[in-house]
């Protein structure tokens, strides 16, 4: 039996929906994700922050006990990739596994179906993976600064090098959360990328240590280049090719955008 | 000069508006890559204030057709319109048009029950303190006070799929789509949700409700679609389903543990084995013979117990899909 209605008259239900667009929901959107990331996140991001602070913390201290005494350039070298991992290890390696999750116990459709645009959720949660990382990226160059004795040239472009960084790592999680479907997979993806950012990638020392072949397939990864920005950001003179690593870490970010694009608004 | 009364006019736009968002699902059909044909040329139509029911046996094709609706999937033929919306063409309208309650659970385990409800509610666009408001008045007629403001995490099973159902009609949709909503929750509170169902077709919602129970189903829907197999087995009323069974008796035996099915007499027009569980339609003008078979049966030891009734939708739901309507079946469709 089909019902003609009038508009509720209850001053306690909302109008009913109607399709909307324009600036202003976009910015709604973004802002009800941003919170709705915040409040689910709350319980895991002081943790995470903690965990994040200690790894960089961490790694600044720890590979210095490796040598009696450290020179100040590689001790310099060290400091200033740890923000590199700092910022990556939100939206590159968990953020994969929160999309593992949710497509493990079903919510992950739940998500998709609500009405904010897809470029919204994906800034918001941009937004939320910074929350824990840039504390821990500060953290980690006071204590690299405190244990080495250096003082670092911070520049103003630390600000497009710190979220050129971090946004391309996001883009990539991204990409690698939505694309995969099987969680299993996703989780393995994501575990294998830790190895490779941390061992295999010349971040916390030159690509020179490297073998050759490694070096060089190295120049056309982002993560090296991330580390050229960083650093060139945080000490003066010490980098080159900061010009190149932009436009690498820009070819990356344009990909990882598109696959983002592709995977995210794909319906099967 | 002709004036139409305000009553009129009032009726008028009414009718005006049903018709502005009327939903058409036009022989949609999809085909995964796997191949497997999860609907096959499904026709229907909901109009706004009506609940209408999906229901269908697990793997029936009941799910993969809401997700076309919120534009989760893409169908592979066919279309579907919202009013004036292309939701084929437009999954983001789609997105702002349909609340969804998917089958699993809502990731809410760090939101407080009430926190939750009210934030679906600003994302989806609801004046703030109308949605505050109406949080309240959902958790009151859901009975959730004891928990507004506990974590999910801390929730039951069935006190979080009423969160959820709050969550996705505290700020309804034009269409609001229902996947087994009452699964793990207390008969008690199933009626205060069904109260809230039946709430929103009042408001002028279209209700989607997916579902393998028909019983619950039969008291809710306004209208329904049996689905099998991906193919729209059959649509109407739940009395126009009936209809086929008019004259006909239902006689229910519970079989004795470790016995198979007995010989059916002629008197038996059909039958569906559950577990324990024989069901059989038989004549009106059968039902003494009928009565005198099952004694028999009770007496030889093969049936424990038995129950002559009138035929429900289930009935029919038996006789269209070859499946029984159980409450605990689970499972993703």
């Amino acid at each position: 039996m089909a019902v003609a209605i009038a508009p509720p008259t209850s001053p306690s239900v909302p109008s009913l929906a109607v399709a909307r667009a324009g600036p202003r929901y976009w910015l709604h959107g973004y802002w009800q994700m941003f919170v709705w990331d915040l409040v689910n996140l709350r319980r895991y991001l002081p943790i995470l922050g903690s965990i994040l602070s200690l790894q960089g913390a961490g790694l600044v201290l720890g590979i210095g006990l490796f040598f009696r005494h450290i020179p100040e350039s590689a001790a310099i070298y060290l400091v200033t990739g740890v923000p590199v991992l700092s910022l990556l290890t939100v939206g590159l390696i968990f953020e994969p596994q929160i999309v593992a999750d949710q497509r493990a116990e079903g919510s992950y459709e739940f998500v998709r179906s609500l009405p904010v645009p897809r470029s919204m959720m994906t800034m918001a949660w941009y937004t939320v993976s910074l929350i824990p990382a840039l504390p821990a990226m500060v953290i980690a160059l006071l204590v690299g600064m405190a244990r080495y004795h250096f003082h670092l040239d911070i520049t103003p472009s630390v600000v497009p090098a710190v979220l050129a960084t971090s946004f391309t790592g996001m883009l990539m999680g991204y990409a690698l959360a939505h694309g995969i479907t099987n969680p299993m997979t996703t989780r393995q993806v994501s575990g294998m990328l830790v190895f490779v950012l941390f061992g295999f990638s010349p971040v916390m020392f030159p690509a020179t240590q490297l073998p050759h072949w490694l070096a060089e397939v190295n120049l056309w990864l982002p993560f090296e280049s991330m580390a050229t920005i960083i650093r060139d950001a945080l000490v003066k003179g010490m980098v080159t090719g900061v010009g190149r690593a932009y436009l690498v870490l820009g070819a990356w970010a344009l990909v990882s955008g598109l696959v983002t694009a592709r995977v995210v608004g794909h319906r099967r | 000069m002709m004036t139409s009364s305000p009553t009129r006019r009032a009726v008028r736009s009414a009718t005006a508006e049903a018709d502005r968002w009327t939903f058409r699902a036009e022989r949609v059909t999809k085909v995964y890559p796997n191949g497997v044909r999860a609907n096959d040329e499904i026709s229907l139509h909901v109009e706004p204030g009506e609940v209408y029911g999906l229901l269908g046996p697990n793997g029936a094709g009941k799910t993969t057709l809401v997700k076309q609706v919120i534009g989760l999937l893409k169908p592979t033929s066919g279309s579907i319109t919202f009013g004036p919306h292309d939701l084929v063409a437009d999954p983001g309208a789609a997105r702002q048009l349909c609340s969804y309650l998917p089958q699993a659970q809502l990731p809410i385990d760090s939101f407080r029950a009430r926190e939750a409800i009210v934030l679906c509610g600003r994302i989806r666009g609801g004046d703030p303190v109308a949605v505050e408001r109406r949080a309240d008045e959902l958790i009151e007629v859901l009975d959730l006070g004891e928990w507004r403001n506990k974590r999910g995490i801390a929730l039951s099973g069935g006190v979080k799929r009423l969160v959820g159902f709050a969550m996705v009609t505290v700020c309804p949709g034009r269409a609001v789509i229902l996947d087994e909503p009452t699964n793990d929750v207390d008969p008690l509170r199933r009626r205060f949700l069904w109260q809230q169902i039946r709430e929103l077709g009042n408001l002028g919602v279209a209700v989607f409700l997916v579902t393998h129970n028909v019983l619950e189903a039969e008291k809710a829907v306004d209208r329904m679609a049996v689905i099998a197999d991906g193919r729209l087995l059959a649509e109407g009323t739940p009395s126009s389903m009936k209809a086929e069974d008019r004259g006909h008796l239902r006689l229910q035996l519970m079989l004795a543990p470790g016995m198979g099915t007995p010989a059916l007499p002629p008197l038996v027009k059909g039958s569906t084995r559950v577990g324990h569980n024989l069901v059989t339609v038989i004549d009106e003008g059968d039902a003494g013979h009928a009565i005198r078979w099952a004694e028999e049966l009770m007496g030889a030891g093969v049936a424990e117990e038995y129950a002559l009734g009138a035929t429900s939708l289930e009935d029919a739901y038996v006789r269209l899909t070859g499946h029984g309507s159980r409450d605990d079946e689970g499972g993703a469709d």
